[in-house]
């Protein structure tokens, strides 16, 4: 079997399982619950429920230290146990007997399989012919450009899904390591952190059993396909058209608009891309709550929770946690949204009915996203570093925008100097309008600065074009609370208002604003928000247009075939691979090894560090640089051993990069005498498998290799071998080790 | 009749039709016959008075056509050619044996030699094979006995680095000196020692690593243990790969630093062999240097007898003897233990493991006592061994000490009397020695006798030989009962080098049993155990009789071969054998996919067992394993 076909089937089972578990068993217990949502924001509330579920679930088991498999699925399972126990238990006796005697009658073969498939028969029958069609028939273009939608998400990143097998980010390994530790239920293993990825990925792990290293390599596809479902769940929310939240989306597939900023992440499985998931959906929830006017509904008995805002307030707090528990960046992007939605409905977030509601709303979902890192906080486990990287990233900003920031103000008379020297000639003093104006301007120069330097392909026409639309947003939105649609223009401006304020965040080094976050993910919100605001753009000049609904629909559909064909002109992204922190064979190999050793045996990958995380719970590992080191100076009595059965090294002939960025650089050095002549490097940690230093350390290995082979030729044997790859395979008697530390001519 | 159906039918009864009735009669009719006839049948049909087995020898190489290793004159030097593409041409190997010529040692290393088809050259010393070897070309191996180099000489230590440089595999049959080690780094150097731990060292078992002798890997634990255990403690350099340690009590972390027994040196260019103690002084050697053989190429092919015999020597027994000890140990007479105790419980445990057994008859243990055998019994015992394909030989053993010649005029008659000119073409001579058989052929041991099966002598180093012109001999390792670890080596060896297990049970002992050991309860035990281990231990080899196993050993000894790699395809050509011949083919990491011109099977990982069946034949390999997941 070929790994592409693998990974395809991989990729199918973890999509279908975690979906099943985060969508399908949320419908079945929460179908009736939700009835009164719209359907996208149904579809949106059983997402993030499931999420939230599991991965509370799983860290109030690792909190405890009980997380296992049998406890992670009972757990799962629960939710419908306490279900069938209200439910059944005033007749629950009865409900048995029925059960037991239809058993019964099964086992007798008085119910036969006939007469059971016959029924099962008769009912998918009526199914078809009746509800489905009732389903499918209205919406069956929407149905087959959502299918256009996963399509073309596939076909932009499931590409280097299939092409390249190995980890596309750095840090990924680390999150791996985070992983493997809560199957010995230590979560936190590193200080406190978001661990809401993690726990979904080890839930994942451990129910499913698909080892950490496939869901790492395959999930980056499953959580970008939701993340661009979610932009379209959102946009189906909140346009008046069936169509124009397709523009949004399909542009922001497809436009070439966007720097590789925007979209570089998504090839990697990382908490924050996990998280931008729940961004939209809390936006949806809160807008919707706003929207909603009656908050005790019909049939609520006077209970906020049954109704549909109270509903909404529920998921907002869901969703919003969810955001905070998996990444706080996500926190902070969808902090930002609320900002803007606040903006928006400002006529009616600062009524204080609203209000106060919001804010309980809000510390909810605070103390639900904070409590099990309070806990752990609390119980002595410190911070994760990149929190404190986090936050003396801010503090420096803040420093920076009091010192920097001082600069700025320091400059801007020079500026204004140049200005007076310009203007000499005349001798009166600008006007407070005239000095507004040129601040105002160099505050837009700056940000167009950044957003060319960040987001955009295009230069600075690019980000006029970026900042353009969503100055055309904010004014839609003004003219349709103008036009008395608060409802909708709300919507409109509370885009326009995040995405404003993340441009000038992103600008935030210049402006002398406090930075929130790393300068180069803005791009990544920035672009996500562009999506949503170009479908509202498209959809509020056809609300303009029509007040007909068939009208609006056919609009948003010459809009959306317009759109396509402005996106073919402007120029379509194509399909990227990057450049992986493994190896294509290096993956094949691991997974091959996984295959053929079973429990029973022992073996040993020695490696350049990286299969060290992803064995772990299966093999050992060895590092390459301390196998190396370990004969550099070869003596008499000098042992290098592996105590197990089999032994694998992994040799780079074309060695990795292994840069600190994602690219999409491809390595082309060959390993060489040249190269195993350098001395070793005697750098700590990783540092001697990047770049050139990795390039000697692979020029060792492979002259070792080939000097053990020369000494063991029937026991050495190649395993895996291309031209860029190697792979060699000792097997050893566990009583009589081979003594690996061989001169080679190059120690 | 109408109206007794009325009766019956009112009464209620059930008559029986005439139909039915003629049903029921057929179907008696066919169950009596297949009762009654089919036995009747079996036993009319039943050509016991003939032995199967006679048609050995006639047809197939008797001396004249024996093997005899060259000396390495032609295309030696030029064992292993690597031309062009991947084409590897295997020619005639050439090995120079160093060694006092008649010592055990070198004797072993011979017969190992001619039964590999090798050429060979034989030297008293290294001085000799430095002087005068290099006219041979260079051989494929050096087989050396430590004491006949001159350790102190550089020269020579400079030689066997020169040797191995050119590729010469080497192969210390034992070890100089401790203290010879302990002084000279080059010989340590050469032999892959890193340092000599103690001088002397007692270990509490041994183990065999696996992939080195068929069998797989085996822990000699003190218990049962015969096998040497006291020896100079040697830990091994880089380079080295054991095959054999002792283990020493206590530490069980450290292992890699157990004393060494057998293991080798790579130089990249050739292996050096050693072997710490005495184990290549017996017929383990050959078992040993077939082994060594294996590991130094990339596949190994060499020709096997392939044969598995269990041997019951002394019975049945056909007279009323030793009456009265057998009533005080059994309540039953000879007769019925062997035909109502013994068979049984042997013939399922050789079903079970598809062996077929040699039953050395002796019409009469005790020539002296009067009492004649059964003709009866002899005839019922002739047509239970032929439904049970075991072959009916004569023992040449007795209780009374009767001269052979006299006893097989004894028998003779009475086998004229009972079976006239029934054929035996096997003949068990116990302990006697190729002299004594030579003597006795056509005297005391009938003319039809094709193969005389002997208990291997201690000394002895020939495994199967002829003893005269038609007459071949084969070793039995005696009765492995008493399970000794040697034993067991020993077997691992032979299976190893010849695929050849030959194993006799004396059950003279349980007709005239010395003492309770003898007894058949306690003896049955250890034969279940017997045959049981090595029936499993050792699936893939045919399971022969005495007769059967003659014709393998004429082939194997008068047979030669070629053979050669081309790609991944081994080509052998056969010539001097009649009928099919067998090899075993050793490899690493790589498996038969197909075969023309004969047919195999797998032994173990990476050994595998071919049938040839015509001149030329040619084995395709393919890797052992290979990535699912590419």
């Amino acid at each position: 079997m070929s790994m592409t076909m693998l990974t395809i089937l991989q990729a199918a089972g973890v999509t279908a399982g975690y979906l099943g578990v985060t969508v399908f068993l949320p419908w079945l217990l929460l179908r009736r619950r939700f009835a009164g949502l719209k359907r996208p924001l149904r579809i949106m509330a059983y997402y993030v429920c499931g999420n939230f579920y599991v991965i509370h679930m799983v860290y109030l088991l690792q909190l405890l230290h009980i997380s296992c498999r049998p406890l992670l699925i009972l757990g799962t399972l629960a939710p419908f146990g306490v279900v069938c126990f209200f439910r059944y238990r005033k007749n629950g006796a009865g409900h048995l007997d029925e059960w037991a005697g239809w058993m019964a009658l099964a086992a007798e073969g008085k119910k036969g399989r006939k007469t059971i498939l016959l029924k099962a028969g008769r009912w998918l029958q009526g199914f078809s012919a009746g509800k489905l069609k009732e389903w499918l028939n209205p919406c069956l273009p929407e149905i087959l450009l959502t299918l256009g939608v996963i399509g073309a998400v596939l076909y932009m990143y499931g590409t280097n899904l299939i092409n390249v097998y190995g980890y596309c980010a750095t840090d990924v390994v680390l999150h791996n390591h985070w992983i493997n530790e809560m199957g010995r239920n230590n979560i936190f293993v590193d200080g406190v952190y978001p661990f809401g990825f993690h726990c979904l990925i080890y839930y994942l792990h451990e129910v499913f059993a698909i080892p950490v290293y496939v869901l790492l390599r395959i999930f980056y596809l499953v959580q970008t396909l939701l993340i661009h479902f979610m932009l379209l769940l959102f946009l189906r929310t909140v346009c008046k058209s069936r169509y124009t939240p397709y523009i949004g989306v399909f542009a922001y597939v497809f436009s070439d608009l966007f720097y590789k900023y925007a979209y570089y992440r998504y090839y990697a499985s990382l908490p924050q891309e996990f998280g931008m998931v729940f961004i939209l959906p809390a936006a949806g929830f809160v807008i919707t709550f706003f929207q909603e006017g009656n908050f005790y509904g019909s049939g609520t008995k006077g209970k906020i929770w049954g109704s549909v805002p109270g509903q909404c307030l529920a998921l907002l707090s869901i969703s919003f946690a969810m955001a905070f528990t998996v990444h706080f960046y996500d926190a902070i992007a969808a902090g930002l949204l609320c900002v803007g939605i606040a903006v928006g409905f400002c006529f009616r977030c600062f009524r204080w009915r609203y209000l106060k509601r919001i804010l309980v709303s809000g510390t909810a979902a605070l103390v639900i996203a904070l409590l099990p890192m309070v806990v752990a906080y609390a119980c002595g486990t410190p911070l994760q570093n990149s929190l404190n990287w986090g936050m003396s990233l801010i503090s420096q900003e803040t420093a920076r925008d009091t010192g920097e920031g001082a600069g700025t103000s320091q400059e801007k008379p020079s500026d204004l100097g140049e200005e007076q020297e310009e203007t000499s000639g005349r001798e009166t003093a600008p006007s407070w309008l005239e000095r507004a104006g040129a601040s105002f301007q160099v505050k837009m120069d700056c940000i167009v600065e950044r957003m060319d330097f960040y987001t955009t392909n295009f230069g600075r026409a690019g980000a006029w074009f970026l900042l353009g639309g969503i100055g055309v947003l904010f004014l839609a939105g003004v003219l349709w609370l103008i036009l008395r649609r608060p409802g909708y223009g709300g919507v409109l401006l509370s885009v326009s208002v995040f995405l404003l304020l993340l441009s000038l965040l992103q600008a935030s080094e210049k402006l002398g604003l406090p930075g929130l976050i790393e300068n180069t993910r803005y791009a990544i919100y920035l672009a996500y928000g562009t999506g949503v605001a170009w479908s509202l753009i498209a959809d509020s000049i056809l609300f303009l247009l029509f007040q007909e609904k068939r009208l609006i629909h056919l609009g948003g559909l010459v809009f959306l075939v317009a759109s396509w064909v402005v996106l073919g002109i402007t120029g379509v992204r194509q399909p990227e691979c990057y450049a992986p922190y493994e190896t294509n064979e290096a993956i094949a190999c691991v997974t091959n090894i996984l295959r053929e050793n079973g429990k029973g045996s022992t073996w040993t990958i020695c490696s350049a560090n990286d299969e060290h995380q992803m064995i772990r719970g299966y093999g050992y590992h060895y590092e390459t640089i301390q196998f190396l080191r370990g004969m550099q100076k070869l003596e008499d009595n000098t042992i290098l051993t592996i105590p197990t059965s089999t032994v694998y090294f992994f040799v780079e002939k074309v060695p990795l990069l292994y840069s600190d960025y994602i690219s999409t650089e491809e390595a082309t050095r060959e390993v060489s005498l040249e190269g195993a002549e350098e001395p070793l490097s005697r750098k700590d940690g990783i540092k001697p498998y990047i770049g050139y230093d990795r390039w000697v350390t692979m020029s060792h290995m492979y002259y070792w290799a080939q000097a053990f082979q020369e000494l063991y030729p029937n026991e050495m044997e190649v395993y895996y071998e291309t031209d860029r790859f190697v792979c060699y395979r000792v097997r050893q008697d566990g009583y009589s080790l081979y003594n690996f530390a061989i001169d080679y001519g190059y120690n | 009749m109408t109206d007794m159906r009325t009766e019956a039918h009112v009464r209620g009864v059930r008559m029986i039709s005439r139909r039915n009735f003629v049903t029921i009669a057929i179907l008696m009719s066919v169950l009596l016959f297949l009762c009654m006839c089919l036995n009747s049948l079996k036993d009319y049909w039943n050509d016991y008075a003939v032995n199967t087995y006679t048609e050995t020898a006639e047809n197939y190489p008797s001396r004249v056509n024996l093997y005899l290793p060259g000396k390495g004159q032609t295309e030696t030097g030029e064992d292993t050619q690597e031309t062009a593409g991947e084409e590897i041409q295997v020619a005639r190997s050439l090995v120079v044996l160093v060694g006092e010529q008649d010592s055990a040692l070198m004797g072993t290393a011979r017969e190992w030699v001619s039964y590999t088809k090798r050429d060979l050259l034989e030297y008293s010393s290294l001085t000799d094979c430095r002087g005068e070897g290099s006219r041979a070309g260079l051989p494929e191996m050096l087989v050396l006995d430590s004491a006949c180099v001159d350790w102190d000489s550089r020269g020579e230590v400079d030689y066997l680095f020169q040797c191995v440089e050119q590729g010469t595999h080497l192969v210390f049959c034992n070890l100089p000196d401790v203290s010879v080690i302990e002084s000279n780094s080059k010989v340590r150097n050469l032999l892959g020692i890193r340092r000599v731990v103690e001088p002397e060292v007692t270990v509490e078992g041994l183990h065999l690593c696996g992939g080195f002798l068929l069998g797989g890997e085996t822990i000699y634990e003190e218990e049962g243990g015969d096998m040497e255990n006291v020896f100079p403690w040697y830990v091994l350099g880089s380079g080295t790969k054991a095959y054999m340690k002792g283990i020493l009590e206590g530490d069980v972390t450290n292992t890699n630093s157990y004393p060494a027994l057998i293991w080798r040196k790579s130089f990249g260019t050739a292996y050096v062999f050693a072997v710490n103690g005495g184990y290549m002084e017996g017929t383990e050697a050959l078992g040993l240097l077939s082994a060594m053989s294996a590991e130094m190429y990339s596949y190994e092919i060499y020709p096997v007898l392939n044969a598995q015999n269990i041997i019951l020597a002394g019975y049945p027994g056909l007279a009323d003897e030793n009456r009265e000890e057998m009533d005080r140990v059994y309540s039953r007479s000879i007769r019925q233990v062997f035909q109502e105790i013994v068979w049984p419980g042997l013939s399922a445990g050789f079903e079970q493991h598809r062996y077929r057994a040699t039953c050395m008859m002796t019409p009469q243990f005790d020539y002296r006592d009067g009492n004649l055998p059964d003709e009866e019994q002899f005839v019922y015992y002739l047509k239970l061994f032929k439904e049970n394909q075991a072959e009916v030989g004569l023992s040449g053993q007795n209780v009374s000490d009767t001269p052979l010649d006299m006893k097989w005029q004894e028998d003779q008659e009475f086998f004229q009397n009972t079976v006239e000119g029934y054929d035996f073409t096997s003949f068990y001579g116990g302990k006697m020695t190729d002299e004594e058989i030579g003597k006795a052929l056509g005297v005391g041991i009938p003319t039809s006798v094709r193969t005389v099966v002997t208990d291997r002598g201690e000394m002895q180093t020939e495994v199967v030989r002829f003893v005269s012109e038609d007459v071949t001999a084969q070793s039995t390792l005696g009765d492995v009962i008493d399970g000794t670890h040697r034993n067991d080596f020993l077997i691992k060896c032979l299976e190893t080098s010849l695929g050849y297990l030959s194993v006799s049970f004396d059950m003279t002992k349980v007709a005239y049993p010395e003492g309770e050991e003898d007894a058949w309860e306690k003896m049955s035990r250890a034969v279940a155990v017997a045959i049981t281990t090595y029936g499993k231990a050792y699936p893939g080899f045919d399971r022969t009789t005495a007769s059967e196993c003659d014709r393998r050993i004429r082939n194997l000894l008068a047979m030669d071969y070629q053979d050669g790699r081309r790609g991944n395809v081994i080509e052998l050509e056969v010539t001097g054998a009649v009928g099919e011949v067998w090899f075993i083919l050793r490899t690493h990491n790589e498996s038969v996919a197909a075969m023309e011109g004969g047919s195999f099977r797998q032994l173990e990982q990476d050994a595998w067992l071919i049938q040839v069946q015509e001149e030329k034949v040619s084995i395709t390999l393919e890797p052992s394993d290979e990535r699912y997941y590419q």
